[in-house]
């Protein structure tokens, strides 16, 4: 089963002079539930985007089970099965939720042009049989009876539940979930949580997960992974995380 | 079941073959001239809106790529049957279709040329250089003295009816209608709403961009094809900037990214003046330049009160909801 691993070793990269993030390394096993944690300004969200082709890396390398993800655009990173969702909601507000969903079927390619203008038979049954797929993820996200809404018209709670719905589409090898707690109560943040979970076990993907929420990690993350100025201060599973002096420092500063 | 949208295509063809007759039997020359005008701008708009209102990419050049058009399909049609006269058969009907096929074929190459290297910009920027190559394109049939340089292209068959205006009206409006109903439309889309997640998504942003780009070209190029053989005369000046100007008007006030806004769109922009024009008149002494100052007035005010444009994002069943099934038919009002 080591075919999905996803493994980065000496990621860096720097703006101006300015090292955001450097010698970022990760292993993380296929169906494994990691989480990335850090005070603010560490550069989680700068680990996301060097992971997801948004930037590239200065120096290290990056593979999805054995392949080289360095210099992949992030529509290629998608295609080799690494999904995300973004910390500031980044939907597609004016297009119906089931849009939203059917837009991650798209590099499949289900049909070609001409099936689409000719609306020849391929084109009809591909694009139920994508209909009936969406629907049915949005079922279990919650989200079925808001399908034909526009997005930007859902809940703030829904709205991260749909930006997960949307990357599940793809059928990632690798999730990524920037903050999907943040701005939620804390029952909206329980049910994530278990949310978070079930689609570990239900979807066979590995997730990693960035959160402020300390008690949250903990709770659901095998091994963590701290950030502090760009580089890793630790690295286990929660509890030696928790006794880790350097990781207090970092939260909590010195005496 | 199979053959449905065919027999329903036929019989669309049919209403717009007998409307066209009953107006170019009944009606006054200058009447059919306006609705014809109105078909040719409808089409512009609706393929302009597939880059500005459907992409969201700004382009101000479009009068260039409907130039492109023309001028393919009237050099085919007016100077290969002179230079080699085993050609004239390019002077008929048939002929003149194909010519119109490839005028369209041709702006969408221009499109193309065009689009790979400035789809880079956005927004002001992507403005001015489709304007620069709008403008750059016209300069080109300024200065080639084989199509008329700035005397322009006479003779042109005028071929072009209402019947085959509508009938391309038409396939545009199908076209890109099931185009943006299809995954494609949805990538297109995406690109609008949210570049950075559409290309975390697994849209290849860049080539989309292209894509619109080029379908777009291709129809304002059909446009321009048709317009020169109604028409039977054309120049560089008819393509300039205004024209460019005009079309992206007619998008903004039917609303961006509806189809069936930039079908409103291009009827009012190309009608409203004419219908000012009569209402001058009928008022009595006033002249009729007063139009040419009314019409701004009302697109200030139109854009004041609704700035979406007139449908905004939505289409105009989307306010019917009992309408829905009915759609396939409204590219003919």
């Amino acid at each position: 089963m080591a075919e999905f691993t996803f493994e980065a070793a000496g990621l860096g990269i720097s703006f101006g002079g300015l090292k955001a993030v450097s010698g970022f390394g990760l292993k993380i096993h296929p169906e494994g539930l990691c989480g990335l944690i850090g005070p603010n300004g560490a550069g989680k969200t700068t680990v996301f985007n060097l992971m997801t082709g948004v930037y590239k890396p200065d120096q290290g390398t990056m593979t999805l089970g054995g392949q080289s993800l360095i210099g992949f655009a992030p529509y290629e990173i998608a295609k080799a099965g690494i999904a995300r969702t973004f910390q500031n909601i980044r939907l597609m507000g004016d297009l119906s939720v089931l849009d939203n969903v059917l837009l991650s079927y798209h590099f499949r390619e289900p049909y070609r042009y001409i099936d689409a203008i000719l609306h020849t038979s391929r084109f009809q049954k591909n694009e139920a049989e994508l209909k009936d797929r969406a629907v049915e993820l949005l079922e279990l996200m919650g989200l079925a009876n808001r399908k034909d809404d526009q997005a930007k018209n859902l809940s703030y709670g829904n709205q991260r539940r749909l930006e997960i719905a949307r990357a599940l589409a793809l059928r990632p090898k690798l999730l990524l979930l920037d903050e999907p707690a943040a701005g939620l109560n804390s029952k909206e943040k329980v049910d994530l949580m278990h949310t978070v979970s079930d689609i570990r076990d239900r979807f066979k993907v590995a997730i990693l997960l960035i959160e402020h929420d300390m008690k949250l990690v903990m709770g659901i993350c095998e091994r963590i992974t701290v950030l502090d100025h760009g580089e890793i201060i630790a690295e286990g599973t929660a509890k030696e995380i928790q006794e880790n002096p350097k990781v207090i420092e970092a939260y909590l500063g010195v005496e | 079941m199979k053959y449905t949208q065919w027999i329903i295509f036929g019989l669309v063809i049919g209403a717009i073959w007998t409307l066209g007759f009953l107006f170019e039997t009944n009606l006054n020359p200058y009447v059919v001239r306006v609705i014809v005008n109105c078909g040719i701008a409808m089409i512009l708009a609706m393929s302009l809106n597939l880059v500005n209102g459907c992409a969201g990419q700004f382009s101000l050049g479009h009068a260039g790529f409907m130039g492109v058009g023309a001028y393919l399909s009237a050099a085919i049609t007016t100077l290969l049957p002179v230079a080699f006269p085993q050609l004239s058969f390019l002077r008929e009907p048939l002929g003149i279709g194909i010519a119109v096929v490839v005028g369209g074929f041709g702006a969408g190459i221009a499109g193309y040329l065009v689009g790979l290297p400035s789809l880079r910009l956005r927004g002001d920027y992507l403005a001015i250089v489709t304007l620069g190559f709008g403008e750059i394109i016209r300069i080109i049939f300024l200065n080639v003295d084989a199509v008329g340089g700035p005397r322009g292209l006479p003779g042109i068959p005028r071929e072009s009816t209402f019947f085959w205006v509508y009938f391309w009206a038409f396939v545009t409006f199908l076209f890109l209608y099931r185009l943006m109903k299809s995954t494609y439309g949805r990538a297109i889309l995406s690109i609008r709403e949210n570049e950075i997640a559409a290309e975390s998504m697994g849209i290849k942003v860049s080539h989309y961009k292209v894509v619109a780009f080029v379908i777009s070209s291709f129809f304002a190029g059909i446009a321009g094809a048709l317009f020169a053989h109604y028409q039977g005369f054309i120049d560089p000046a008819t393509f300039n900037f205004n024209r460019s100007v005009d079309v992206v008007i007619m998008v903004v006030l039917g609303g961006m990214g509806s189809l069936s806004g930039a079908l409103i769109g291009g009827i009012i922009v190309s009608l409203l003046p004419e219908l000012l024009r009569m209402i001058l008149f009928t008022m009595g002494g006033l002249p009729d330049t007063y139009r040419m100052v009314i019409f701004p007035l009302i697109l200030i005010v139109l854009m004041l009160v609704r700035p979406v444009g007139l449908l905004g994002h939505k289409e105009i069943w989307d306010f019917f909801p009992s309408f829905k099934k009915k759609k396939g038919v409204k590219a003919h009002g």
